[in-house]
Order: structure tokens, then sequence, then C-alpha cells
């Protein structure tokens, strides 16, 4: 079925009584929610959101799981992430040293919008469901390969208490304690 | 003995009433009064408002921090602006706005009041109190900018409109009661026979009248945001927009005493007594507490409108709050002339 | 010195009863851009907008990433209206992949669409309602987009920057709780309208700063070229949705609200009808969907390329994975347009393909580029006080039209 035109018209304005109805109106309605403001507001270092799991928050990266194919650093639309030489230890020839290729990423550039995590072939890489994570330079925001696989410290964890934002028909956002 | 003499002391008018409760009072009245406002707002749009400067006292200290940061902060002199007017004009806005005081009567008695006769102090409040819209229009022709121009040009047109109507709208309590005497005003008063309920229409007109030419918040058309930035004040930084600032809410609270004292009633239902804890300090007290209502519900109306048009705001002036002002001058002497009150 | 030509420039003698003002760049009412306002006493006589002041380089930015980079560098365009504006790039890409998307995920795209368009007219509300010195408005508007950016973040895992549609689907299926959150978002914002009404849309204040302002006849609308709800305003039946639909708008029962006054009330009113609008398509969406639940998001082809665990992530958590191929993929040489209509009018793209892995041209019209010459033209006549209201009655957005 396709979309339909409705031709509206604006309402003609009354004289004095609706002035007067329309004033009374809008001041009832200031009063309504000045005595019962059903805020939702976030009082944020006492109170953290928690994200549900889908959330694209900070990535992490599993480095057992990786297997240098180097998608991510490919798909990565703001060159956030680059593919690193490191020479480590091969498991089966524990003599002879490997050279391999691991992802690190640059929190300046990133822009979360998780197509590494959804190219990469073995699932190294996941989302942390949160994104407030505060790093004091802007040099700490190139994670270095140990780093990456670590998930960030969040402040607000040891600040506050986690909330859950909630849809609800009467009031919109609640939030929940949990 | 000595405790008396101290009392009196505090209760000498000049005292007492310009310093006290002028400054401090204004002051804190206004303090009071912006906190009130963003909290108001806050409640109305479903936040909390000012919360974590004082989480205990509601937000209160970020008044007091905005204080802080205001004198502290510096005093940006542009080079094309006439110096001597623009430093001077904010100083002689905060002295013109506080000189009302001067002439109103928070008391019954002689003894505590600040000029030796009330007979036409109504009149000369009244006309006192139209003083500092002039020294803004010099404020912003002496910043030199555009938008300050423009702003106290709209200045001069809303006080132009509103002064009338608020000096009508408040004269009327004068009409029925037939004396410019505020003191006799407030006494034909009592206990309940308030101005505001035997006349609601230039209650309604004052009320109107007071809010548009102190261009309180929803009706801030002289300094409104999104077409001249801050109007008259565009210039001024630190102390100096502080002042400008702060004379805004305290002559809006000058009106609201002079409101409260002719259509609220006053003192009333308190009988004042002779000394000067019943006879002065209770009543300038109680006088204060309804000024401060009229403030608070002005600071309300904020969150529910919008702003008017300057051709529009005009337009109701002389069409809408005239006729309402008029109206009610009209009612007033009928109810002088049926010895209503 | 008159009409003398400078490297870009022209000079010109200002009229000596005129004053010349500068709304921005650096004003508190003027967004990303700059009018130049010629007052004759109260009245503008003259307004020139001035825009560019975030220009991207978006189209040339397009040109030099693989196919599906553009998809997160053109939301930022307009990041409140993230799906709408990304979804026509993707239709030209599968017009040159000749690829369609399963109707499940058309039906998602639409749902974020929608959702996007209540979340971008209620941004649109809040600027007007601060504009016009409304600030619960403007509180109100924010606290409600909220609710339905929560839901969007819900379906997409991200707020604004969704970058939901990728060719031949979407990346994510719905998650199992999401059509109740959906449908009580919708029941509460329904609820919500009517206060709106009441304290804003028909506020003596505001319909008296609204009626008879930036009045744009049929013909001038039509004659400016200008879109979207600000040209329904004005009585010409005219959305992409209703002339050319995409995706799956053709199976939807929905009105197109037309207005014929072309005031800035009317282009309120528009908005606040299309709200409505936008709400019931979301029940119907999620209604479908939850009709048709277990359908593929991505075509079966695609589907039937994934390896083991790639099935299993998608089984699981209803995330779509990419293919390695996908960030080298090429697309078949040609040219394809495609249009979208965005929250606020119609977009536009144009993407030609000369075989490689990154597009050879992408041009983008945005809805916003084409309302700005209504700053020209219509409010020139009006009030100096009547800018901002005219501003925010055609919901002007800059970084969308600077591109």
């Amino acid at each position: 079925m396709p979309a339909r035109v409705s031709l509206k018209s604006l309402k003609r304005r009354g004289g004095l009584f609706e002035g007067i109805k329309s004033n009374i109106q809008a001041l009832a309605v200031g009063v309504k929610y000045f005595i019962d403001p059903q805020r939702s507001t976030l009082l944020y270092p006492k109170e953290y959101i928690e994200h549900r799991p889908g959330y694209r928050g900070f990535i992490v990266f599993i480095k057992d799981k990786c297997i240098s194919c180097a998608a991510c650093a490919r798909i990565c639309p703001s060159a956030a992430m680059k593919m690193v030489r490191v020479t480590e230890v091969d498991p089966k020839h524990p003599d002879k040293p490997r050279q391999k290729q691991y992802p690190v990423i640059n929190y300046q550039r990133c822009i979360f919008c998780g197509y590494c995590v959804d190219i990469c072939p073995t699932e190294a890489l996941y989302h942390t469901p949160f994104q407030d994570v505060v790093y004091e330079s802007l040099a700490d925001m190139f994670l270095t390969l140990e780093a990456f696989q670590l998930e960030p410290g969040r402040p607000s964890v040891s600040e506050g208490s986690p909330v859950v934002y909630e849809v609800d028909e009467e009031r919109g956002l609640i939030k929940r304690r949990r | 003995m000595v405790l008396e003499t101290i009392l009196y002391l505090i209760a000498y008018p000049p005292l007492w009433q310009v310093l006290i409760l002028g400054f401090v009072g204004a002051l804190l009245v206004a303090m009071v009064a912006i906190w009130f406002e963003r909290k108001a707002a806050a409640r109305v749009q479903r936040r909390i408002g000012p919360y974590w400067a004082s989480p205990r006292l509601g937000g209160f200290m970020i008044i007091v921090a905005d204080m802080i940061r205001y004198v502290t902060q510096q005093v940006i002199i542009p080079t094309t602006v006439d110096k001597i007017a623009f430093l001077l004009t904010p100083v002689a806005v905060l002295v013109v706005t506080i000189l009302p005081l001067a002439f109103i009567p928070l008391s019954p008695h002689e003894l505590y009041w600040p000029v030796a006769s009330m007979e036409y102090s109504l009149l000369i409040a009244l006309a006192l109190t139209t003083l500092p819209p002039l020294l803004t229009v010099v404020l912003g022709w002496a910043s030199s900018n555009k938008f300050s121009v423009i702003g106290s040009l709209r200045e001069s047109y809303v006080i132009t409109a509103y002064e009338l109507v608020a000096v009508l709208a408040i004269l009327a309590p004068a009409a029925s009661t037939l004396s410019f005497n505020i003191v006799y005003i407030v006494e034909a008063q009592q206990p309940v026979k308030w101005l505001a309920i035997l006349n609601p229409l230039a209650f309604l007109a004052a009320f109107l009248a007071v809010l548009m030419s102190t261009s309180a918040f929803p009706f801030e058309i002289p300094e409104s945001e999104h077409e001249v930035v801050a109007g008259p004040y565009t210039e001024y930084s630190g102390i100096l927009y502080a002042l400008n600032m702060g004379g805004g809410y305290i002559r809006r609270f000058i009106y609201a005493i002079i409101i409260a004292l002719v259509f609220l009633g006053g003192w009333a239902p308190y009988t004042p007594g002779l000394d000067p804890f019943t006879g002065f300090i209770i009543p300038s007290l109680i006088v204060l507490v309804k000024a401060s209502i009229v403030v608070l519900v002005m600071s309300f109306l904020r969150a529910v409108y919008g702003r008017y048009r300057l051709d529009q705001a005009l337009d109701a002036a002389w069409r809408l709050a005239l006729p309402l002002a008029l109206l009610g001058l009209g009612w007033s002497i009928i109810l002088a002339y049926m010895n209503l009150i | 010195m008159e009409g003398q030509k400078l490297q870009g420039m022209v000079v010109r003698r200002v009229e000596k009863e005129l004053y010349e003002v500068f709304i921005g760049p650096q004003h508190p009412g003027s967004g990303h851009m700059r009018i130049i306002v010629r007052l004759d006493g109260d009245v503008i006589v003259e307004a020139d907008p001035d825009i560019g002041y975030v220009h991207r380089t978006m189209e040339k930015l397009s040109e030099v990433r693989e196919w599906l980079k553009p998809i997160p560098l053109l939301e930022r365009m307009t990041i409140i209206d993230a799906c709408n504006i990304t979804v026509p790039y993707v239709n030209a890409l599968e017009k040159l992949m000749d690829k369609s998307p399963p109707p499940r995920a058309s039906y998602l795209r639409v749902l974020l669409c929608e959702i996007n368009r209540v979340a971008s007219h209620l941004y649109g509300f809040g600027i007007f309602g601060v504009f016009l010195g409304h600030s619960t408005m403007y509180m109100w508007a924010f606290g409600d987009r909220e609710v339905f950016v929560e839901l969007a973040e819900i379906l997409t895992g991200a707020r604004l920057t969704h970058s939901y549609p990728i060719p031949g689907g979407v990346r994510r299926d719905m998650p199992q709780d999401f059509p109740e959150m959906a449908r009580r978002a919708v029941r509460y914002m329904r609820g919500r309208l009517e206060e709106y009404r009441r304290i804003f849309v028909d506020n003596p204040v505001i319909v008296k700063r609204l009626e008879g302002v930036g009045v744009i006849s049929r013909n001038k609308a039509a004659e400016l070229g200008i879109v979207g709800p600000n040209v329904r305003a004005s009585g010409i039946r005219y959305d992409v949705r209703l002339a050319e639909p995409y995706e799956v708008y053709d199976e939807l029962d929905f009105e197109i609200p037309v207005f014929e006054e072309g005031d800035a009330l009317a282009r309120t009113w528009v908005r606040v009808e299309e709200i409505k609008q936008s709400l019931s398509i979301i029940e119907q969406a999620v209604d479908w969907l939850e009709r048709h639940k277990g359908e593929p998001i991505i075509p079966k082809e695609d589907y039937d390329k994934l390896p083991k665990l790639h099935r299993e992530v998608y089984e699981k958590t209803g995330r779509v994975k990419l293919l390695p191929a996908h960030a080298t993929m090429k697309i078949p040489a040609g040219k394809a347009i495609a249009r979208g209509e965005m929250g606020r009018g119609e977009i536009i793209y144009y993407v030609e393909s000369d075989g490689g892995t990154t597009p050879y041209r992408v041009r983008v019209v945005t809805p916003s580029a084409r309302n700005a010459i209504v700053f020209k033209y219509i409010v020139p006549g009006h009030r100096l006080m009547d800018l901002p209201a005219i501003y925010g009655s055609i919901d002007y957005f800059p970084p969308e039209a600077d591109r």
C-alpha cells in the first residue's frame, strides 16, 4: 500500500476565549511538571549507564585467536587500526623466533563503527559495552599490543553504581538501579 | 538596655532599609531568584538543574560560585568604547535601581521611615523606578557595538510602552484609596481587603507590565540571545556584567516590593507593634516574603513562555495591557466611589 | 570601487541608512554559518547566507575510500539522521551491484530510518524552541529524543553513528525485546506530542511568533526548489517516499501530511504530523518484523558464502559478520542515482564506479543545501526577530548543507 497524501489545514485561531484557554493549558502543563518533574537525569559520577551487550564500545583484542590476516586494518574507515610486526616465540618451535603481525589501535582516530569486529574471521576482536574511558594524554591513546589485549580501565565503576535505562510508556526513559 | 540600643541602631531606617534590606537583601533575593529560576525551569524541563555545587542545598552554592567568578574575571574594556560612560553606567544603574527603596515605607510608624514624609511616596518611588532603563540606553550607546545599539533601542521601545502601563496600573490603588501615601494604602487594605483581590485587572496589568519592562526571562526582548547576543550588555564582562545582570533582578525585586505593598496588603494581616522588632523588622520581612513570591512566580513563567517579537510586544502593550490598566484604574475609581475600600 | 571585483569578493557600497549586522559565525543564534543582514530600522532588507564554514569535503573523501568506508563517513554530515542519509548511498551501491536486500533487512532499515526521523524532528524542535526563547521545548525535545536514540542504540549498538545498512542488508538483527520497547516508546511519544501542543505549538506567544511569518507560497517553493517538510508546508505534495518509494515504503500504510499555509506555523505542524506518521510506521515495522521472525537479513547468496563461525555468530547474536572480501570489494562499472527522504527533505546520491575498489565519483545533494536559499529570498521584509523563527522553522542544519 503506497503512501497517501493527507491535506490538512491549520486551525483557525479563535478569539479571546481561545487565547485564555490556550494560555491556561500551557501554564497547566508547566505546573504539572513543576509538581512532578519525571526526571531521568543520570547523576554521572555517582551513577553510570550499564549498556546492553550489543553496545559498540572500546575494542579488545584476543591475541591467541588472531591469524594476522590484516582484514581489520584494511576495513578500518578512519585508519585507526594498524598492523605491527612483532618477533615472538613460536609455540611449535620454541628455539626459533618468528615474526608475526598483530593489530594495534589508535583511539584518537577510532570512530567505533565496529567494522573491524565484524570483519574479523576468527572473532579475535570484541566490543566492551562501555565508552567512558579516560586517557591522561594523547600519547596514551595509541594502544600498544599489550594494552590492546586488556579491557580498558573504567573509572566510573569505582566511583558510582550502575543503572540501566528502560523505556516506559508513561515517563519515557526511566533509570533502574541494578 | 544595650540590646535595645543595638536593635534601635539596626532599625535605623537608612541602615536597615537601604543597606541591609536594600543591598544585602536585594542581593540575597536576586541570588535566590536566579537560583529559583534555574531550579523551577529545571523541574518543568524534567532536569535537576544546579546540583553538584552543593547537593544538600539543591545547588544553591553555584550562584555564589558564579559571583566569585564574575568578581575575579578579567574586565575587558574594548578600545572603541566610551570609557567613562562604559565604566560608570553599570555602577550608576545599581545605585539608581536601589534608590526607590528610600521612598518606600516598610513600617506604619514614622520613626522607621527612611524619609520624614510619606505623603507622595508612591509617586516618587514609581518615578525613580523609571530611571534605570534610561541608563541602559546610555550603556548600549557607550558600548559602540551594533548589537548593543539594537538592544538598547529595543529597551527604549519596550520601556516607553510598558513603563506607562506599569505606572498606570500601580497608581490604581492610589485612585481607590485617594492617597499617594503607601502607608495609607497598606493600612486601607488591612486585614484582607487586598487590592489584588478587589481589583485583579490592575494587578494583572501591573504584573505583566513589570514582567515586560524589567525584561524578565521569557520577555527579554532587549537582550534576546538569538538576535542581539546580549543586547546592551554584549561588550561587558566580569564584575560589570554582573552588576548589569544583577541590576535587572534587583529592579524587578523593587517593583515586586511596591506591588506587595499596594496590591498584596503590605504587612497585612500582621499588626505591627511599636518597638523596632515588631514595628519594623517583622513587617519589612513580611513584605520581603510577599515580594519574593511575586518574583518567583515571574521566574516560573520563564519555563512556559517563549519570547514575543518586539512589535508584537509593543502591540500587546498598547492594545492589551494599556486597556487592561485603564480598566483597572476605572475599577479603582468605582471602588473608591462605592466606598468599598 | 562599486562593483569592483577582488579575488572572490565583490566590494559594494553599503547604503548609509542601512545597518549591517553580521549574525554568526561566532554568534549564539547562527549555527555554523554566517548570515549578513542589512537592516532598515528593524526590518531586514537583505539577507545573505554565508555558508561553508563546516565544509568537510565529503564527496572527495568518499572517492579515496573503499566502497564500504564512506558509510560511516557520510553519516557525519547529519549525525542526527544517520540511517536516512546512508540508505540512499547503499541503495545506489545495490543498484550497481544488482543486489537487493531481503524484505526483513528492508524493514529493519525503514524501522531505523523512522526512528531517526522522529529523533531528527525532535532535534529540530529543540533548536526551534531555543531560538524562540522557549527553553522548555528545547529540554523536552532533547530529553524525548533520548528515548529514540536509546532505541537506535539497542538496535544497532551506537547512539548516533549507526553505520547500519550495508550493501545487501543490514548489520544486525533486532533483539528479542525490541518490539515491545519500541511500542512503549511510540505510545509514550504520542502522549508527549499532546503536551508539546499545549506548551509550545498552541502556546499563544509561539503561535503569534510563527503565524504568517516566513510565508513561502506554493509557486515560490517550487521556484526555489526547497524540499522536505518545508515544501510540504507550502502545499506541494512531494515526498520521495511518495514519488519514488524506496525500500518497503510502498508496503506501509502511512500518510504524507501536507499543509497549504506555507508559514512557519505550518512548517511546525508538518513536523508534528510527520512524527505521528513515523510513530505509526515504527509500529507497523515492528509488527511485520515480529510476524516474520527468523527470515534472513542478508541475501541468500551472501549467506551461503559465510563460514561456519560467521553463521554461528549470526544465529547467536544476530550480528552479520563481514567477509574479508568486503574490504577490497569491487563494484561493476556504472552509474547510479538513488534518493531518499531524510528528516529535512530529499537527499540525492549520484555514484559512479569505474570497476575499481573505490568510487569514481560520489555526488551528494543534501536537503539543507537546497533549503539554504530560503534565507536569501524569504527572510527580507521580515523583522530581525523573525530571523531565528524562520531559521528554526526551516530546520536548517549547516553541517548537512556544507557537506
